[in-house]
């Protein structure tokens, strides 16, 4: 039934309680990336956790926890293509993991090291990878879609088939950024999947105070755009949407708007506690599909505990050991090469005394 | 001048498939002040194109073009809607090279009219130049004459960082001189002496430069020799030439449309007091427009023009 938009879009789901999965989506998903999928996630909770230690112990400065949320964000970046761009938000650090982004990377961005490609210059959070086609996202809310409609909108002017997927949380649509990047991708048909994750909070806000409209995805209706709810902790059920919203963006059609309805996991941490079963956890879900299939053993699960344990401490040990950028590179990349006063002022820092 | 932006775009747009334009009426009918026209017919709408009429949208979806690899070169109707743009160019644009380590930078041009002078009002004349200059990572240009306009532009365009280049529109149409044709680039970063002289330093760009030029006529009839000088890029700006100035005349007086506080006149006399203070025979002055919004009924009070810029220079050549 095509929505009105004065109610809300129907939400998708794949996966069932008892490890089963519709068929309609979970027939593309071969056994190999089922597993790829699972052992993301598992790395990116681990990620996540140590993140938030650090974080708490005042060894990094800021964390934007993603714990909870991993299926939305693995699955949107399983549902691209290679060649595709991915702009990502803070909580994003399991799409950088997907494309390949190692461990290392994102210690030292996550330390400000002089190693990190971003030169220590932002805080922990803002991932890019050039080589990967992560491009550089501010943390500011909302200003990455129209970048994303730019690329797309460019590789649709020079015929390749290129598509960008951008995330974003409930809190961005209240921005005009959202609107007038989907406004333009509506316009420009460009080929972008535009990837809410409503998690029912921007910061202190319940989403019943960034927007009176029925959910998220009835936004796309209004944009002349495709808008698509889905379960943001079954992963089978968004890698499926997000494939399909690439396809409708490389036939030509344009855009899709996917909210992806996602628990934080403190909220599922505090369901437990109460006494309800945590069936909103992606991991356990999607762990429950493996085993249904017989793709799974307990021994496997403990290998893989085990191993992202090691890898994650190898990587933000060295990371946090790694030096911090020397002072004079402050100057370096503000423009390709250094203007007069940048040059003085080098010399400034470097001598002690102002000119 | 008109005619010599639309020269150099459609100079640059034949020799550098990258290079698109995008902004509101910017395709068929070729621009509010008519600086693209033409350009649709020749290259199609692949490659000028009428946007949806958003600023922040136009400068950050060129954002998004220029990281994918084309060469953006958006259109801002008047320089006074650029604060809904404002977020994209400072918080974006400018620091995308900085922020990713080198890795992603994102060369764009964004061109805009402004200043005052055309009965546009509060909201039709505005100069936001020193916004733009006090931002790390972007380069600020307006040219005084045709011939600098297409040479600029075109350096612009060459540049690797993004520029924001400020065309005075009093004088898009009153402003001829001859142009080179084809290939010609001024080089960013160097003002221009236009007007030699002993007594006092006058720095101006854009229509006020020929506000200063008047000024000078007149301060030589009263005995006052100035030396004008065109900063013409305005960030990085081209300090060397200004110092030299003033260490010659010992006099400055600082002419620009855009309120006197906080405006760019206030950071050049902060450069001359730094680097040619004991060369210094009399305060530095400024005539600026006033803190106030630009005014429609009275923007030839407002305006800095000649007949305030020559008091101020007599009054800082006879200190």
């Amino acid at each position: 039934m095509q929505a009105t938009g004065s109610e809300p879009m129907p939400l998708v789901g794949a996966l069932q309680d008892d490890g089963t999965a519709d068929p309609a989506h979970a027939a593309a998903l071969s056994d190999e990336l089922a597993v790829a999928l699972y052992e993301q996630m598992v790395l990116s909770r681990e990620l996540d956790d140590r993140l938030v230690a650090l974080q708490r112990e005042g060894r990094i400065a800021q964390h934007a926890s993603s714990a909870g949320e991993e299926a939305a964000i693995v699955g949107a970046a399983a549902g691209m293509l290679d060649e595709d761009w991915l702009f990502l938000g803070p909580r994003e650090a399991a799409a950088a993991l997907w494309r390949g982004t190692p461990l290392l990377a994102l210690g030292h961005q996550a330390f400000g090291s002089a190693e990190d490609a971003g030169k220590g210059r932002s805080s922990p959070g803002s991932r890019f990878r050039k080589s990967a086609r992560i491009a550089s996202s501010s943390p500011l809310v909302g200003t990455q879609i129209p970048h994303a409609v730019g690329v797309a909108w460019a590789a649709r002017l020079r015929g390749k088939d290129v598509a960008a997927l951008v995330f974003f949380g409930d809190g961005a649509t209240s921005t005009g950024d959202f609107h007038t990047g989907l406004n333009f991708a509506g316009v420009t048909r460009a080929p972008v999947v535009a990837f809410c994750r409503n998690n029912g909070w921007a910061t202190s806000m319940p989403a019943s105070r960034q927007t009176s409209s029925a959910g998220l995805a009835v936004k796309a209706l209004a944009y002349g755009l495709e808008g698509v709810c889905v379960d943001g902790s079954d992963i089978v059920a968004v890698l499926s949407v997000v494939r399909g919203a690439r396809a409708r963006a490389s036939s030509g059609l344009g855009a899709t708007l996917v909210e992806a309805l996602t628990t934080p996991l403190t909220s599922l941490t505090q369901a437990e506690s109460e006494g309800t079963r945590s069936t909103r956890d992606p991991i356990v879900r999607m762990r429950a599909y493996l085993e249904a299939r017989s793709l799974w053993t307990g021994q496997r699960e403990q290998a893989l505990r085990g191993e992202v344990r090691a890898d994650v401490d190898r990587a933000l040990n060295a990371a946090e050991r790694a030096d911090k950028p020397a002072p004079r590179s402050l100057f370096d990349d503000v423009y390709e090469q250094l203007p007069w006063n940048l040059r003085e002022q080098r010399e400034t820092l470097s001598s002690g005394t102002e000119p | 001048m008109v005619q010599a932006i639309n020269d150099a775009l459609r100079h640059e747009m034949r020799r550098d498939d990258r290079v698109v334009i995008l902004g509101e009426d910017v395709g068929r009918a070729g621009g509010a002040f008519r600086v693209t026209q033409g350009l649709w017919d020749e290259f199609g709408d692949a490659r000028v194109i009428d946007t949806p009429l958003s600023e922040g949208g136009i400068v950050g979806t060129a954002i998004g073009m220029a990281l994918y690899g084309l060469l953006p070169v958006p259109e801002i109707q008047f320089a006074d809607f650029i604060y809904s743009a404002f977020d994209q160019i400072v918080s974006e644009l400018a620091k995308l090279r900085w922020r990713s380590g080198g890795e992603y930078p994102a060369k764009v041009v964004v061109r805009t009219p402004v200043g005052g002078g055309i009965r546009g009002g509060v909201y039709h004349s505005q100069s936001p130049e020193s916004l733009f200059i006090h931002t790390a990572g972007l380069k600020v240009v307006c040219p005084s004459n045709p011939c600098d306009a297409k040479g600029l532009l075109l350096a612009s365009l060459r540049d690797p960082d993004p520029v924001l280049f400020l065309e005075p529109k009093r004088i898009y149409r009153a402003a001829r001189g001859e142009v080179p044709e084809g290939e010609f680039t001024v080089p960013l970063g160097k003002a221009a002496v236009v007007r030699e002289g002993q007594d006092v330093t006058i720095l101006a760009w854009g229509a006020m430069l020929h506000e200063a030029v008047a000024a000078a006529d007149d301060a030589g009839k009263e005995g006052v020799s100035c030396e004008v000088v065109d900063l013409r890029t305005l960030w990085p700006v081209d300090v060397e030439t200004i110092v030299a100035s003033v260490k010659k005349t010992g006099r400055v007086v600082v002419v620009h449309e855009a309120p006197k506080t906080c405006g760019f006149g206030a950071e050049l006399v902060a450069l001359v007091n730094e680097k040619a203070f004991v060369h210094l025979e009399a305060p530095p002055a400024r005539v600026c427009g006033f803190d106030t919004p630009f005014p429609y009924s009275l923007e030839m009070d407002y305006l800095p023009l000649a007949r305030r810029i020559l008091p101020a220079v007599v009054g800082v050549a006879r200190f």
